[in-house]
């Protein structure tokens, strides 16, 4: 029960921090990503690229229609991730994880990110509340609230 | 061991453990500037003035809220002005979500609306010359204060030519000599060589300073507007790196309308 309710907290914020933050990228997120096409990813961390202008979290993993597959999933500007608590090994190949964002218009495996959430019920709230935060922190006040999360900020 | 051995000693030991680990900069206290009793930066002391009694704009700082859109600065009920060739631009530019923008292949973003990203930068007040560092693309701009005017340009640039110079307590930078092929912003706003860039700077107090930009650019507005942007001095952090040609993939796929 209790990790349904981080869930659903981890859920409401992340509503909040998706509408506050679209569009917020080196690019046009519009032009590549579709936020009316939300996809759930649950699996395993196969390479992560610390880069800029953006990481990306390769994994493993089903959708929330059962389909599987290898997905690249684009998070925010390693400077941005770093000042908010992550670090290149943050998340590392191997790692299970469940991954919130949105899918690219033209239709391949490739997902802007909004949170991923660890095997431990750590909501890593893509830069916000950081590594060390929990669901709970990724939806309420405090660090999680103010959020730029996984999603690109602009640099 | 004399008492002044034993008290050395004992600082040495007691500093050491207080002393956190930081991870390279992030976190490693800025040294000399005001603090309230928690230790935290005192945003609200008096501004720091240099030895002619300008006030010193040095350090970090970072849009209060960081835009993609310049016009999300303007004052309320006022709208941009743009005339046919601008609308046309930026409704073009709407219409195909913006994915011509030259930044998102790591070409420079406009200087106007570089000072208004998520990402900080620092000025380095010195005699003659103002330096601004961007941690956006890892880019700098130079400010001549020396008196010098703006160059003749026979060779325009992304980020143009700035001098600057003192009105009262406000620090007012005028930059020309554009080459028109960056955007205004992310959002479309076009910009063009013709722009007259005036950016009003105002250190409020230790911690805040307010941004004026007057955007003066007659290709493509029928008079010239500005927006107001707020900046929070950012205490214990450093200017981290960004090089946007290390893995750029988005591009090759942005989609139109």
């Amino acid at each position: 029960m209790k990790r349904t309710w981080q869930w659903i907290v981890c859920g409401v914020g992340l509503g909040v921090w998706v509408t506050a933050t679209l569009a917020l990228a080196h690019h046009s997120f519009a032009a590549e990503f579709d936020s009316t096409k939300p996809v759930t990813l649950k699996g395993t961390i196969t390479k992560v690229e610390w880069t800029n202008p953006h990481t990306y979290f390769h994994v493993d993993a089903t959708d929330e229609n059962g389909k599987t597959g290898n997905w690249a999933v684009e998070g925010g500007a390693p400077n941005v991730l770093y000042r908010q608590g992550w670090k290149p090994d943050t998340l590392k190949i191997g790692d299970k994880v469940v991954i919130t964002g949105s899918r690219a218009r033209n239709g391949m495996n490739l997902a802007n990110a909004i949170s991923f959430v660890l095997a431990d019920g750590r909501c890593v709230f893509a830069g916000t509340s950081g590594p060390e935060g929990t669901a709970t922190e990724c939806g309420t006040g405090g660090r999680g609230a103010r959020g730029r999360g996984a999603a690109p900020p602009q640099n | 061991m004399n008492t002044k051995t034993a008290a050395c000693q004992l600082l040495v030991v007691a500093l050491v453990a207080v002393t956190p680990v930081f991870a390279q900069w992030e976190g490693y206290p800025t040294p000399a500037i005001p603090r309230t009793p928690d230790g935290k930066v005192n945003l609200n002391a008096p501004l720091p003035r240099t030895p002619d009694g300008k006030p010193d704009l040095s350090g970090i700082w970072q849009a209060s809220r960081g835009a993609f859109n310049f016009a999300s600065g303007l004052r309320r009920g006022e709208t941009v002005p743009f005339n046919a060739e601008g609308k046309k631009l930026f409704d073009e530019r709407q219409a195909n979500n913006s994915k011509d923008e030259p930044s998102a292949r790591c070409l420079p973003s406009h200087i106007a609306m570089r000072n208004q990203l998520n990402t900080p930068f620092k000025f380095a007040q010195l005699p003659g010359v103002t330096i601004q560092l961007y941690e956006s693309r890892s880019t700098f701009r130079q400010i001549f204060t020396d008196g010098r005017p703006l160059p003749k340009v026979d060779w325009p640039t992304w980020g143009g030519f700035s001098v600057g110079r003192w009105e009262g307590d406000t620090f007012v930078v005028v930059t020309t000599g554009f080459n028109g092929k960056t955007w205004l912003d992310q959002a479309g706003h076009p910009a063009t060589d013709a722009m007259r860039l005036t950016e009003r700077f105002t250190r409020k107090d230790f911690g805040h300073m307010e941004l004026e930009t007057i955007i003066d650019d007659p290709k493509v507005y029928s008079k010239p507007w500005s927006t107001v942007a707020q900046f929070t001095f950012r205490a214990d952090t450093e200017l981290l790196e960004f090089i946007c040609e290390e893995n750029e993939r988005d591009s090759q796929f942005m989609i139109g309308k």
